[in-house]
């Protein structure tokens, strides 16, 4: 009951604060209706000249707001317009800040532009513990922001940066709400598939991603769940990526995989504006395969006996011997995974603040329900408060940020995708008369049964940080800040009596709940010296600090069995029998000083330096501490005399930089020599068990990184053109290496000395292409190429990863048996047999290497505005192989649905067909269709050109009050994918789980 | 003023913030272990958790690998593999591939099956190194730890030599080298084992260390020698070790066929405590069914059929379900699902019957027909069938055999092992199995295993 109490009062907040907006507006506009009344109607003409710095500026749009009428300036910044005495100019120019002006009855109004700090180079950029002006970093730093975010009708972080950042890949991992991604920043550093996760930092303070589920209730997701969904888009004003070894080498040890900065949206100055929002839509699974339909199913069973000499169909044949009727047929993956999900966000927000205080508060509430058949549905809801207070002599600064989320999610106990693919065509209908899971007496294992179980999270997310400074003297400033976060998350999955065949006569006292509770608490302190100066024309930045942080986590893992009846599942107390499978605690302790160093000379020439010491709990005696460092050095080549005035070429400059980082994500205590409690008892006593195999002696892993890039900006950065390139070496690698079971476990963590190498080129680029009075269009496009690398491994012969690795070959490769086609005698399958020995074998022919990198990907992102018309869209595209439908379905004549083309098989002798004989269970052709499915015939093409995002907007002319703005939207999501992947939607980590939905929808927002 | 009232108020914060974190700083980063965690030498300094590490195995070998009674089990999964089940569940499952007799080497539940069984085996060898070394724990403590972690190894491995043949036998934690082990002759394999519970036979005490024999004394591991020396024609030494175990009081042969499996029963050598107090077997749970078609498998009806007329086992130690027009069956010797019905029952992994067949083949072969004979009729009798009418050997050996079919029907694979010690595997199985082939007497290496360490190659025959 607790959670329903919850979420409830996020959506009666945001309903609260969207009545207060509604209250706020009635009262506005009476007294704005009060005020135009006064006013007389009168024409004027209006004439002036529009400058910037620099001089006269050409093509700067003037219009009345709240009128169609608007003029451009021409030659010499000239304009005239016709305007009425009460109204008001709009001055908008891109590039510089929007001027808003009354009229009053001036017949001249002359006005200086200025540029506006918050586009193009001069952006401010959050580098972590500095800020940077754009064009004077140093280091390489990819940024999206609010605009871009709120386009998009997602509720996860990392889903609003897919395919707008060059060099970061994004995976969603499953289709079903409050499900995860997978990110790579610049390919695969680490051998460890666990090992190359990015550190994110929300307002300063680090966010651990580690997976907060646990394998016994997050049943129905594609991996454990993720804590990244606390974070909501909504709130979010800019994401920052540190990709070099410039950016990144201040965080160190955490460094190696890239740095997610993540700054939430902050009060600003000026009279308190209200904004609500609201939004709906629909989701349906983006593609499915192409299945054989009853005929062509049946054929193919009755064939695969006929060919195993089986005459009377056995009794569990239920599909061919009468049990099941041979005429039914049934599209599963439309009646299990073809429903439409709804998905409804709300948010508002108030905002202002004096020159001295400035506040936002912000409530958010959404919710997502599923595919599948039933009552399923993702709900959250999260407030904000964030505050910001100067002294009177400014010397003094707090800025505080507190924000709560919480979320319930609510699914069935498993993921029907696999089973919608696999069951029979002809299986029985779902429910029977009554209504009820149809077993069609026994023989048909009800998909549906898997909905009798339930997956359900609460997770409710705290965190707060402050940031106290104080200017000491001119050029000196200290600063620190408080950093606190608690996560508590509350997991169960169900495994009630009834998601079993009645057959087992299993009663409720067989029921089972899990339960998992993780709790995560972290805090971190890091004060700060920061020193600037200019002297001359040297201007020096120094700045020192230093980090404590604890972590600490608790895991507690339930099993309660048997219960009076099915409808008291979730009470623990009403269990016959409760198990504590899993009680951790685990703490994780990290100290660190920093610094960094900046020389700018003249604007023309800046080097960087940072650095960090680290000291990780995660390590054993005397291997705890590392340093790391690194150089930048850039060249504003435009700054010089000789190109400084060129009409083209408005911005240039070369950067540089190299540097180490270092790798901990090893999880805590892997270097102890310890028993763990199994929570499993015998006799009464709780076992004690042997927790992994001993090596004390692991160090960092660490990451090498070198970048040069070009950035260019021609036509007064109207084109802006960026190349980087990069090569990153990580050596040391730390590794669970793979071991056979003979030596009681599957791996044990050691540091190998084997170089990983990525290197690759990153281009992107933004263009206004067209700039007019009523027109704009923009463009931005990014591209990424890169290559993964194995550079050495020394031993890797005789070492246990020789089979997954090769040298001078990408980590993400797999070695599998060539595929040569059916053989047109036997009709069997055929394979290379590399070494010539007559038999093909999995120790000996594995050889073809297939890469699973992508080769490149990017984004083409285009802004279209038309008077109060503005469309967004972006294209996401990937080039790469995967592992296509082969890898779902088992071998063609068992009785599992099979792809529709598999229907072209061999038959006689002579036949070419690429697929072969059919079998219930012959051994050989059996063997055969295994190695199929580890051949190169089971990876193939998997690129794809997809319509990522769509938004059309359109704001209301404002016949109202001019102070009340509203913004139509139409929103769309994985709209529209080009693709010539075998098998359903090729974007996946692991196959089979309900693939990414494609998502309609349409809001409005109200700001005043 | 009031700024350098300020100015003090925010030095004097700061001052505290560095001061109270730098007095820290040099042990910071050294953490404590969590709650659930113990350091191995401290694990054997009290026989208190010395001893959760052992029973820790038992559990272990309950719920997963070769002897668990759960569905993934020998009991389950071999008795598809021959003619004692037959299987009606999902075919997506492993099962399906040991009934059609289609194992593959890639099939990532058998590498399960193998890694369960080297994990439990590790872990006896942890015990072993702990105890040894440990400077805390009494004589007596330390003997028992060693002699039931040497017994449970040769059991563990006894299995393993008996479904893959040559196989590493374990006898460290030492991951270098058994990461590179390589494949022992099965002949020296059983040498290994047999040496192994000589030494835990030396060490074991006489009587068990509680009431419900939920773990091995000396005569566990005699019983296990026992069958070892039966497997191996060991006739003398099998008759011997088996007489060891029939001539103690300890055991006391249930006429009462009902009675067999019950918890209580004096006739069991050694049985798993179940995990929960008021539980019952897995057994149960993965062969009991009530209504047909089975769930999963049933009972095959040529063994059914094949129980001589008046034979109380097919009456009391089978169950029947019918739908009006099809009748199923299903074993019935534990009659209790896993969480039904209270504590009843405990998975029995050694119990007398085996002892009398084992020293009746022993005799059989040895010449001493009246022993023989006496010791199959007291099974036979207690399932209601008279003195068995076999009068050489041979004959006596035959009656034996099909005696066993009956007796271990769906208990850890009996059946596979009997056929394949007497070399009748193909013999049989080729009539009722479809997809039988001679190579199938052996299981397949797992090919991840292979892949991980060339040293365990070749691949069994087949595969």
């Amino acid at each position: 009951m607790k959670k329903i109490k919850i979420i409830k009062a996020f959506g009666i907040f945001v309903h609260a604060l969207i009545f207060g907006v509604c209250l706020y507006g009635t009262a506005a506009r009476a007294n704005n209706t009060s005020i135009v009344e006064k006013i007389q109607q009168q024409t004027l003409q209006v004439s002036g000249t529009i400058t910037d710095a620099n001089g006269a500026l050409l093509g700067v749009s003037i219009t009345v707001k709240g009128k169609p009428s608007g003029a451009v300036s021409g030659l010499n910044g000239k304009y005239t317009i016709e305007v009425a005495s009460k109204d008001i100019l709009v001055f908008s120019f891109l590039g510089y800040k929007m001027v808003e002006i009354p009229v009053n009855n001036q017949t001249i109004i002359n006005i200086q532009l200025e540029e506006d700090t918050t586009q193009l180079k001069e952006v401010i950029v959050n580098a972590g513990y500095y800020s940077v002006k754009d064009k004077e970093r140093t280091g390489s730093i990819a940024r999206i922001t609010a605009k871009n975010i709120e386009t998009q009708p997602v509720t996860n972080v990392l889903a609003t940066m897919q395919g707008r950042m060059a060099g970061v890949n994004i995976t969603q991992t499953t289709g079903m709400p409050g499900g995860g991604f997978a990110i790579q920043i610049r390919g695969q550093n680490s051998l460890r598939s666990t090992g190359n996760d990015p550190l994110y930092v929300i307002d300063g303070i680090p966010y651990s991603s580690e997976a907060i589920g646990s394998s016994s209730t997050s049943t129905v997701l594609a991996g454990l769940t993720s804590p990244l969904n606390s974070i909501n888009p909504d709130q979010i004003e800019s994401i920052e990526i540190l990709k070099d070894a410039d950016a990144t080498a201040i965080y160190g040890s955490r460094g190696a995989n890239g740095v997610v900065l993540i700054t939430t949206k902050k009060g600003k100055v000026g009279k308190t504006r209200f904004t609500g929002n609201y939004t709906t839509g629909l989701g349906s699974v983006t593609r499915f395969m192409d299945l054989m339909n009853t005929e062509q199913y049946l054929a193919m069973r009755r064939e695969a006996y006929g060919n195993d000499g089986v005459t009377v169909y056995p009794r569990n044949a239920y599909d061919l011997n009468g049990a099941w009727d041979q005429n039914r047929y049934t599209d599963w993956q439309k009646a299990l995974i073809g429903g439409t999900a709804e998905i409804t966000n709300m948010n508002a927000s108030i905002m202002g603040g004096s020159a001295q205080t400035q506040f936002l508060l912000s409530g958010n509430f959404s919710k997502q329900t599923n595919v599948y058949p039933g009552d399923f549905r993702y709900k959250k809801g999260n407030v904000q408060l964030n505050v910001n207070h100067g002294s009177e002599n400014k010397k003094f600064h707090i800025l505080f940020s507190g924000g709560y989320t919480a979320q319930d999610n609510n699914q069935p106990y498993f993921d029907l995708t696999r089973e919608s693919r696999l069951l029979a065509p002809n299986a029985p209908e779902l429910y029977d008369a009554e209504g009820n899971l149809n077993w069609q007496n026994n023989t048909f294992t009800n998909p549906l049964r898997n909905l009798n179980g339930n997956y359900s999270a609460l997770t409710y997310d705290l965190l707060a940080n402050a940031v106290l400074s104080y200017q000491l003297m001119n050029s000196l400033e200290i600063k620190t800040t408080f950093g606190f976060s608690d996560l508590r998350h509350e997991e169960s999955s169900t495994a009630p009596s009834t998601l079993y065949n009645p057959a087992y006569g299993i009663g409720s006292d067989n029921s089972v709940l899990f339960l998992n509770n993780a709790n995560r608490q972290t805090w971190i302190v890091e004060p700060q010296l920061n020193w600037n100066k200019t002297l001359g024309k040297a201007n020096i930045s120094l700045l020192a600090g230093g980090t404590f942080q604890n972590k600490t986590g608790t895991q507690l893992v339930h099993q309660a069995l048997g219960f009076p009846s099915n409808s008291m599942i979730y009470n623990l107390a009403a269990a016959s029998n409760v198990t504590i499978t899993q009680n951790d605690g685990s703490v994780y302790r990290y100290q660190a000083f920093f610094g960094r160093a900046n020389l700018n000379w003249d604007d023309r020439y800046i080097i960087n330096l940072t650095g960090r010491r680290d000291g990780s709990s995660r390590f054993g005696p005397g291997k705890q501490f590392a340093t790391f460092g690194a150089l930048g050095v850039a060249w504003l080549f435009s700054n010089e005399k000789i190109v400084k005035d060129n009409k083209i070429l408005s911005f240039g400059k070369l950067r540089f930089s190299y540097g180490s980082t270092g790798n901990d994500q090893i999880g805590d205590y892997q270097y102890l020599d310890t028993y763990s409690t199994t929570g499993i008892a015998y006799e009464g006593i709780v076992g004690m068990e042997p927790s992994r195999l001993y090596n004390s002696k692991f160090g960092w892993e660490t990451n090498k990184k070198l970048e040069i890039a070009l950035e260019t900006g021609f036509l007064n950065d109207r084109i802006f053109f960026t190349a980087a390139w990069y090569n990153n070496r990580s050596s040391n690698q730390l590794v669970g290496v793979p071991l056979p079971g003979t030596t009681g476990f599957s791996s044990i963590q050691a540091n190998l000395e084997a170089t990983v190498e990525n290197r690759g080129l990153e281009l992107t680029l933004r263009a206004i292409n067209f700039q007019g009075k009523d027109f704009s269009w923009s463009t931005q496009f990014n591209f990424s190429a890169s290559k993964n690398k194995l550079i050495a491994f020394p031993g890797l012969e005789g070492s246990t990863y020789r089979n997954q690795f090769v040298v001078g070959q990408p980590l993400n490769i797999v070695k599998v048996f060539q595929f040569k086609g059916v053989n047109p005698e036997t009709g069997i399958y055929q394979f290379e047999d590399f070494n010539g020995d007559g038999i093909v074998s999995e120790t000996d022919d594995k050889q073809t290497v297939k890469d699973l990198n992508p080769q490149f990907f990017g984004g083409i992102q285009n802004q279209l505005k038309y008077k109060q018309f503005q469309l967004d869209f972006l294209f996401q595209f990937v080039k790469q192989e995967n592992y296509n439908a082969i890898r779902t379905f088992s071998m063609p004549g068992t009785r599992n649905n099979q792809l529709a083309e598999t229907a072209n098989h061999w038959q006689n002798v002579g036949d070419n067909a690429p697929n072969q004989v059919y079998s219930v269970s012959n051994s050989t052709i059996r063997n055969a269709y295994f190695q199929y499915t580890e051949s190169t015939a089971s990876i193939s093409d998997a690129s794809f050109i997809r319509l990522k995002n769509v938004a059309l907007y359109y704001d209301v002319p404002t016949k109202w009050p001019k102070d009340i703005q509203c913004r139509l939207s139409i929103q769309g999501q994985n709209l529209l994918t080009i693709t010539k992947y075998m098998g359903a939607d090729p974007e996946f980590k692991i196959y089979d789980y309900l693939p990414p939905l494609r998502l309609f929808s349409a809001g409005a927002q109200f700001t005043f | 003023m009031k700024t350098i009232k300020k100015y003090i108020k925010i030095g004097l914060l700061h001052f505290v913030a560095f001061t109270f974190l730098c007095n820290s700083c040099d042990n910071f980063v050294e953490v404590e272990l969590p709650d659930s965690q113990l350091t191995a030498p401290d694990i054997f300094e009290e026989m208190a958790t010395a001893n959760a590490a052992m029973t820790s195995i038992y559990s272990k070998i309950r719920d997963s690998g070769l002897l668990t009674g759960s569905p993934n089990g020998l009991s389950h999964q071999l008795g598809n593999y021959t003619d004692e089940l037959e299987y009606y569940g999902s075919s997506q499952n492993v099962t399906i591939d040991f009934y059609n007799n289609a194992l593959s080497a890639s099939n990532n539940d058998l590498r399960g099956l193998w890694s369960a069984t080297y994990n439990q085996i590790y872990a006896t060898n942890a015990i072993l190194y702990g105890a040894e070394n440990s400077t805390k724990l009494s004589m007596d403590n330390r003997d028992q730890l060693r002699g039931e972690a040497l017994f449970v190894r040769a059991l563990l491995h006894f299995y393993l030599v008996n479904l893959y043949g040559d196989i590493p036998y374990i006898i460290n934690t030492d991951y270098t080298q058994n990461s590179t082990v390589s494949r022992l002759a099965t002949l020296s394999v059983y040498t290994a084992i047999k040496a192994d519970l000589v030494e835990a036979i030396a060490l074991l005490p006489e009587n068990y260390l509680n009431s419900n024999r939920v773990r091995p004394n000396k005569l566990t591991a005699r019983a296990l020698l026992a069958r070892l020396n039966l497997y191996a024609g060991m006739w003398d030494d099998a008759a011997n070790e088996a007489s060891a175990i029939l001539n103690t009081n300890l055991y006391v042969w249930e006429d009462n066929i009902d009675h067999v499996f019950l918890k209580e029963s004096l006739s069991t050598i050694w049985q798993l405590s179940p995990a929960q107090s008021d539980n019952n077997t897995e057994e149960g749970s993965t062969f009991i069914f009530t209504s047909g078609p089975p769930p999963m498998s049933a009972l095959n009806s040529n063994l059914v059929g094949a129980f001589p007329l008046g034979d109380l086992r097919r009456t009391h130690w089978i169950g029947e379900v019918t739908n009006g027009t099809n009748t199923w069956y299903h074993p019935n010797k534990y009659k209790h699902t896993l969480t039904e019905g209270g504590s009843q029952e405990y998975s029995i992994l050694f119990r007398l019957a085996e002892q009398y067949l084992i020293r009746a083949e022993a005799r059989a072969h040895l010449g001493d027909l009246t022993g023989a004979k006496e010791d199959l009729n007291k099974v036979r009798n207690r399932a209601g069938l008279p003195n068995t009418a076999a009068q050489s050997a041979t004959d006596i050996i035959t009656d034996i055999l099909e005696e066993r079919r009956f007796e271990f029907f769906t208990e850890l694979g009996h059946r596979f092992f009997d056929l394949k010690r007497t070399n009748q595997l193909t013999n049989i199985l080729s009539v009722s199995k479809p997809y039988w082939n001679d190579t199938d007497s052996l299981l397949p290496i797992p090919a991840s295993e292979l892949l991980l360490n060339p040293n365990l190659a070749p691949q069994n025959p087949g595969y």
